[in-house]
């Protein structure tokens, strides 16, 4: 809300710094943002890593003792919550941040500074999240909270108090996000671009935010009803009172599942941009991997129960959930097809952002596989709750996920940064971390299928899980490993530094034809868009009948002579160098061309931080919700003054 | 709107792929994303409806006439929202601006309903700790209610917004002074047990509330009246697209409370105590 | 399941079992025993389940093959090979991709068939395999209770069923949700408060068979686990015999004597020993309810908490919910100080006798090693089956007689001496007389119905509140032949 008639007084100038760190923090540009969200969710890989290495230690051995059951649990939950929320979540979002303005030719995102308040929302509750550590109260009850044993009666630690109120806090933070991102796409699309031009990893991106703002929703729910038990005593999830533990996993998994898309959907993304950069060819059936997208997405509210098949529902529920489980393996199993079809009869480069993705083909595949296994609830009441679940889900989430988002660092390194990551180093990486990935989730199939239950801190030594698990603890640190080399090759790079050049994989969507990094405008020019892969058809024009030829009624007529003058507008157009740039030759300035970027701002970081104190003070001291009050109405009213440009 | 209103008063036509304002879309994905909110908790109340293992169930608590009152208000205020929108957009800025204050005063009445309903459910034993009917009930229509505060916030804030001279502000803080005065005093009197307005004004404890309540109606007036006077012509159709959001906003938590009336209330109010009553079978217990 | 079915499902197992394990053969070289194996069903329900999943194992390495492969053929035949080299800019391939959408549909449908025949199946009891053996599981944190309603046996950790017979199990908990996992019977289903779940079981041929709770429970987790011995009908219906047989009354001051005398004083009120008695299947359930209702109303707090029932322990081959073997140096460490074997378990965090400096047991090492013969020596007695205890008259008149077997049978004697000593609760010569004159105006018929009834009604100086059962199954005529029974004490 903005007016011009009502100015409040600020307490701080507003911020205008270019370099330096207020240049960070009062920043609403996305792609500062992106690397926001990039740096701080790394930081919390390695945190989880080196949670995930701690639980691998006391399970190398069995009866091992280094760590103490009760810290296990605080591990396991930790490990993965903070791999869900603040590490492929963000990791997610700092490529949506860097790359949807790029990939659609707009200047910034729809609300940059709702951006930048979902950014802060995200780092003060991914710090609430992880203060439970310093005070020894981290959350022990699981990822997924299972009531009542996350109740107060059974968890009276307020361990599970900052679970359910940072959860809340990275929620807002996360709808806020999806919401910007959905109008980003519908509405700011540089004109021609269709959605059906739209480039895949945009789509997944328009996807998986329309899963979070409808899914974070019901999580939000259930977590307000297990903060209300744990902090005011109602009876939402106590047995004793006839609160249904039921409930809860049904309000969990409705969202759980869901959430499983949002953190695959964007890696899709990611391996559908790579593939036919590095093939040389379009993505093999475009509008079928977009469908298959939605249909996954659409499909994924009507499966979450398979998550439940062990807790009783009854035959005709596991009947109905295994069936819709099977069935959402089919769009899945169109992507993987496609991406082949992609390679199939490419000119391939092994370049390390490729290797990646076809790792992640490869790995997801056999998560997908398994997944398939689990689908069948007879064969999952053996395997619920077992470490075949947990090689699952990380073939499907450190397999897919994982390695999807380290290409697509690697891809799009050089145009965030404007220099490469050292092509050697990056293949040691991969190569590291896929064989390392298999040596530690491989095994896990076997001893889940030998018995070997997943949340046990400890297990005997007669039971043959043993040579496994220790297979499985010197896997996780080769992924350490390869991990360090990738910090390596970050640092080394660094030190060189050498240019990348605008376009240097001979990329195919707008990003790549803008200098690297990009200008804080982004655009110069705001594109014209004409074509799927516009930028790719504009470097390669003589290719577009062969593939409009391909394309029915969507495309031009065939035969029909490409006139480059049509597609770009003359100004651009004759400030064109030979790569073809739209941004080349403009004014770099905010005035060059008319250009207006919003001002920068600390409201959206005031309101975060009021929002988070204004939580954390519910289970300490209530001054704190007090002080988290006051800076919310602060921000809010500052925020809704305070003009876009001053 | 339409074409003609937004060339006369400079509203470019948006400049977007859709040609859908961003922060309107952005209104209509975050209902939908309340939904999902909202739905989880109906849910919830469904899925407990006719489980609590003790009293007070919803057929000794459930007042329907009051609520169906307290409903209408709500309803009402929607209405007021269409007229204060069609004020702001035909420069009628008075006109308009009376419709918003009445919305938020309409609103604000709900409030004061559930303001009283808590209480009385509170007197005759019904908290949100003691069984699944109030733990579902108050956190369901709580949030509802926290939904509906924001709303009147809002609406007060847009208020603001449209009256930006001196006069204006005073006549604004007057009427809106005087307006919570009344209710506060009626508010007091009904909690000292009394039942109807009028018994209320001529029994009313105190002399405080009495002052608190001739002052509300003094100033609710006072305030009415200069700003019937202030900025009756003025420009306020640019305006119009930031009301529309709240606007939006305010009919779907009106929306809401149908669905909410309806589940919670009407189709609630014969519950009692749960037919073959189970409470919570202790294992082995045959 | 005709046994042919089962061997060839056996046999892909051991296929299936190869190829996982090539890898690792020789990290797992050592002596495993795979007791939770799947791959080793010993019944239907385990069976099917490694049917239907060894069927779509081979279907996913089918798959498998032709994805990695051809992935593997695509990167190698497609390989760069000059610079500047255009392929051909293909979009796509309507066919081929309805193609693809179609065939792995009816790979799904292959397994989705045989799925839901599967789950429809498991969930049927078959009638053709003899009465069911009903059974109730019940998870506590961090231990399972089996109560046999039909049989009127309470045992802990050890589940005995007979071979061949269907076992109908009725899962519960009692406090948050835990899961009942055999994996050579059956494969789990949780065990959820407020939610009754029903499956069965069978095993075909005998053995002991390893369980574990399967799902997160806190912080003993890992340490709660069970066994189920499957035996021949005989030998079950010897077990079922056994577990109605009293323990011989230990010597006077022998180590049994003594460490009979330190469980009643510290350990009796969270278990029972004494499950044999007439009423001990009632009992037991109303104590166990009371020890848990006293835990939930003190949030945790209270020093009474469900214990496993110990009766005829001796019988069993863990301790401490499965997790070693019972053995007096085991039973040893296990009292001295739980935590060592099982951290966090409820015993030491919340009964009186741990709560010293140290957490270790408040209790000398003769007092140690007194209980332990005590627990070791708890087996079937001498003297067969407990004695029934006749009907009441018909007249209603009380009969000294019955209240005589009553006592014996409700195991009061193991708390209330027949001279002056208090073994726990007041010797009872004279007690007759002595209730007449506590309360004014009650009489000593009143008084002693009324402690019966509810043992916290009036209770001595220097005695404590809580350790009596409840005895909820007594009638009105029980009471009246037990206070006739106590009249001739003097």
């Amino acid at each position: 809300m903005t007016t011009g008639t009502i100015t409040i007084p600020r307490i701080v100038p507003r911020p205008t710094s270019e370099t330096g760190i207020w240049s960070w923090i009062g920043t609403v540009d996305h792609k500062r943002i992106g690397t926001l969200y990039f740096f701080t969710s790394i930081f919390w890989f390695l945190t989880a890593g080196v949670e995930a290495l701690l639980m691998r230690l006391q399970l190398s051995r069995p009866e091992a003792e280094m760590v103490s059951p009760e810290v296990f649990n605080q591990l396991f939950t930790m490990h993965g919550t903070v791999m869900v929320f603040l590490v492929v979540m963000p990791l997610s979002a700092a490529f949506f941040n860097w790359l949807i303005p790029l990939q659609i030719g707009a200047r910034d995102v729809a609300f940059p500074r709702l951006n930048a308040f979902s950014y802060w929302l995200f780092l003060f509750g991914s710090v609430l999240l992880n203060v439970s550590w310093l005070v020894g109260d981290a959350p022990n009850g699981g990822w997924f909270g299972y009531a009542p044993n996350s109740e107060n009666l059974y968890n009276p630690s307020n361990g599970m108090t900052f679970w359910v109120l940072s959860l809340g806090v990275l929620g807002i933070a996360s709808i806020a996000a999806g919401l910007n991102f959905i109008i980003t796409i519908i509405n700011l699309r540089a004109p021609g671009m269709t959605m059906f031009k739209m480039p895949v990893f945009t789509w997944m991106t328009l996807i998986t935010s329309v899963l979070i703002v409808l899914a974070l929703p019901v999580l939000a729910v259930a977590g307000i009803q297990l903060q209300t038990d744990r902090l005011f005593g109602t009876t939402f999830y106590d047995p004793v009172a006839g609160g249904d533990p039921v409930l809860w996993q049904h309000m969990f998994w409705l969202f759980g599942h869901p959430e499983v898309y949002i953190l695959i959907l964007p890696a899709m993304g990611i391996v559908s941009e790579i593939l036919p950069v590095f093939s040389r060819k379009p993505l093999f059936g475009y509008p079928f991997v977009i469908f298959a997208g939605i249909v996954i997405a659409f499909m994924g509210w009507f499966v979450w129960s398979h998550h439940m098949f062990t807790v009783g529902l009854g035959p005709a529920a596991n009947s109905a959930f295994a069936v819709s489980t099977m069935a959402i393996a089919i769009p899945t199993g169109v992507k993987v097809f496609n991406w082949m079809g992609t390679a199939w009869g490419g000119s391939i480069r092994l370049t390390t952002p490729m290797l990646f993705a076809l790792g992640f083909i490869a790995m997801f595949t056999v998560g997908g596989l398994s997944g398939v296994m689990h689908s069948s609830a007879p064969s999952d009441a053996q395997q619920q709750d077992t470490y075949f679940v947990v090689a699952h889900f990380h073939y499907v989430l450190f397999g897919g996920a994982i390695l999807g988002i380290f290409g697509g660092i690697y891809m799009w390194w050089p145009k965030i940064f404007g220099w490469k990551l050292s092509e050697g180093w990056g293949k040691l990486n991969f190569w590291l971390m896929l064989i390392g990935f298999n040596l530690t989730f491989f095994p896990m199939h076997w001893i889940g299928m030998d018995g070997m239950p997943r949340r046990i801190y400890t297990y005997p030594a007669d039971q043959g899980w043993n040579g496994a698990n220790m297979a499985a603890t010197i896997g996780g640190f080769v992924i350490a490993v390869s991990v360090l080399v990738w910090v390596i090759n970050v640092y080394l790079s660094w030190r060189r530094r050498d240019p990348a050049g605008d376009d240097p994989w001979d990329g195919r969507t707008l990003e790549w034809s803008i200098p690297s990094p990009p200008p804080h405008y982004n655009f110069a020019k705001i594109p014209q868009v004409e074509h799927l892969d516009d930028f790719w058809f504009k470097k390669h024009p003589e290719l577009i009948a062969e593939f409009e030829g391909h394309h029915g009624p969507r495309g031009a007529p065939e035969g029909a002579q490409f006139d480059d003058d049509d597609y770009y507008e003359d100004e651009v157009h004759a400030e064109d160098d030979e790569t073809g740039s739209y941004a080349h030759g403009a004014d770099d300035s905010h005035g060059g061309h008319g250009i207006h970027l919003p001002d920068m701002s600390y409201y959206p970081l005031v309101l975060a931080a009021g929002i988070t104190l204004a939580m954390a003070g519910l289970f300490t001291e209530y001054w704190v919700v007090g002080i988290g009050g006051g800076l919310i109405a602060w921000g809010m009213l500052g925020w809704s003054f305070e003009p876009v440009n001053d | 709107m339409t074409e003609a209103v937004q060339a006369e008063h400079h509203e470019p036509v948006e400049d977007t792929s859709t040609g859908l304002n961003n922060r309107k879309l952005l209104m209509w994905a975050f209902l939908a994303s309340d939904v999902m909110f909202f739905g989880a908790f109906i849910a919830t109340y469904l899925v407990y409806r006719n489980k609590s293992l003790e009293g007070p169930y919803p057929n000794q608590v459930l007042d329907i006439p009051v609520t169906s009152v307290s409903t209408f208000v709500l309803l009402m205020s929607s209405l007021a929202m269409v007229l204060a929108l069609d004020g702001i957009r035909r420069n009628k800025k008075a006109v308009g601006r009376f419709w918003i204050l009445t919305t938020a005063a309409l609103g604000s009445v709900f409030l004061g309903f559930q303001v009283y309903e808590f209480y009385e459910f509170a007197q005759m034993g019904l908290t949100p700790q003691k069984n699944l009917f109030g733990t579902t009930f108050f956190i369901l229509t709580g949030l509802h209610g926290t939904h509906v505060t924001l709303g009147v916030m809002w609406l007060i804030f847009m208020a603001l917004v449209v009256s930006p001279t001196p006069k204006e502000r005073w006549g604004l803080v007057l009427a809106i002074a005087g307006f919570y005065a009344v209710m506060l005093s009626t508010l007091a009197g009904i909690f000292t047990g009394e039942e109807s307005t009028l018994a209320i004004i001529s029994t009313l404890v105190g002399y405080p509330a009495m002052l608190l309540l001739i002052f509300g109606i003094l100033g609710m007036f006072g305030g009415a009246w200069i700003l019937a006077q202030a900025g009756r012509g003025d420009e306020s159709s640019h305006h119009a697209l930031d009301l529309e959001i709240a606007g939006l906003y305010w009919h779907f938590v009106d929306i809401v409370w149908i669905v909410i009336f309806t589940v919670v209330y009407l189709i609630s109010a014969t519950d009692g105590t749960p037919p073959g009553s189970a409470p919570f079978v202790l294992p082995g217990a045959h | 399941m005709p046994p042919l079915r089962s061997v060839t499902g056996r046999t892909r197992a051991t296929l299936l079992l190869c190829l996982l394990a090539a890898g690792l053969a020789v990290l797992a070289a050592c002596t495993p025993s795979h007791d939770q194996s799947t791959f080793d069903p010993a019944g239907p329900i385990a069976a099917r389940q490694a049917d239907l999943f060894i069927f779509i194992f081979w279907l996913a390495v089918a798959v498998f093959i032709l994805v990695e492969g051809g992935l593997i053929y695509a990167v190698i035949k497609y390989r760069k090979r000059r610079d500047g080299e255009m392929p051909k800019q293909v979009h796509g391939n309507t066919r081929l991709e309805i193609t693809w959408t179609i065939i792995p549909a009816f790979i799904l449908l292959a397994i989705a068939i045989p799925t839901v025949k599967a789950i429809y199946e498991n969930d049927a009891v078959p009638q053709d395999r003899g009465e069911p053996l009903e059974v109730i599981a019940i998870g506590h944190q961090w231990w399972f209770e089996f109560r046999y309603p039909g049989l009127e046996i309470v045992t802990a950790n050890q589940l005995h069923i007979p071979t061949g017979r269907p076992v109908v199990v009725t899962l519960q908990s009692e406090d948050v949700i835990h899961s009942f996992w055999i994996p050579k019977l059956a494969g789990k289903l949780d065990m959820v408060p407020l939610n009754d779940n029903h499956f069965w079981f069978l095993a075909d041929r005998p053995g002991m068979f390893y369980g574990q709770c399967a799902e997160f429970c806190g912080i003993a987790h890992a340490h709660m686990r069970f066994r189920v011995v499957a035996a021949p009908e005989e030998e079950f219906r010897e077990w079922v015999t056994d577990m109605r047989t009293p323990v011989d009354a230990p010597e006077p001051d022998s180590p049994e004597a003594k460490g009979r005398t330190t469980f009643l004083a510290n350990c009796s009120m969270c278990h029972t020993v004494d499950s044999y008695l007439a009423n001990g299947y009632p009992t037991e359930i109303a104590a166990q309810d009371r020890r848990w209702n006293t835990w939930v109303e003190s949030e945790g707090d209270s020093p009474i908490v469900s214990g496993p029932n110990l009766t005829h322990l001796s019988l069993r081959s863990t301790l401490a919910a499965g997790v070693q073997d019972l053995s007096e140096e085991n039973l040893r460490t296990w009292l001295r100080n739980p935590g060592s074997i099982k951290p966090g378990t409820r015993m030491q965090v919340n009964a009186q006798v741990y709560a010293t400096e140290d957490n270790r047991i408040g209790l000398t090492d003769e007092e140690v090693d007194n209980l332990i013969v005590y627990l070791m020596s708890l087996e079937p007695g001498e003297g067969g089956p407990t004695v029934s205890v006749p009907p009441p008259d018909a007249g209603g008149e009380p009969n000294a007689a019955r209240g005589e077997a009553l006592f014996a049978a409700n195991g009061c004697s193991g708390c209330h001496s027949l001279g002056e000593d208090t073994i726990i609760g007041p010797g009872f010569k004279g007690v007759v007389s002595r209730a007449g004159t506590r309360v004014t105006g009650v009489s000593a018929e009143d008084y002693l119905s009324e402690s019966i009834r509810s043992p916290s009604a009036f209770v001595v100086e220097g005695f404590s509140d809580g350790l009596m059962p409840i005895l909820s199954t007594l009638s009105d005529a029980d009471v009246a032949d037990l206070i006739e029974y106590l009249k001739t004490i003097e």
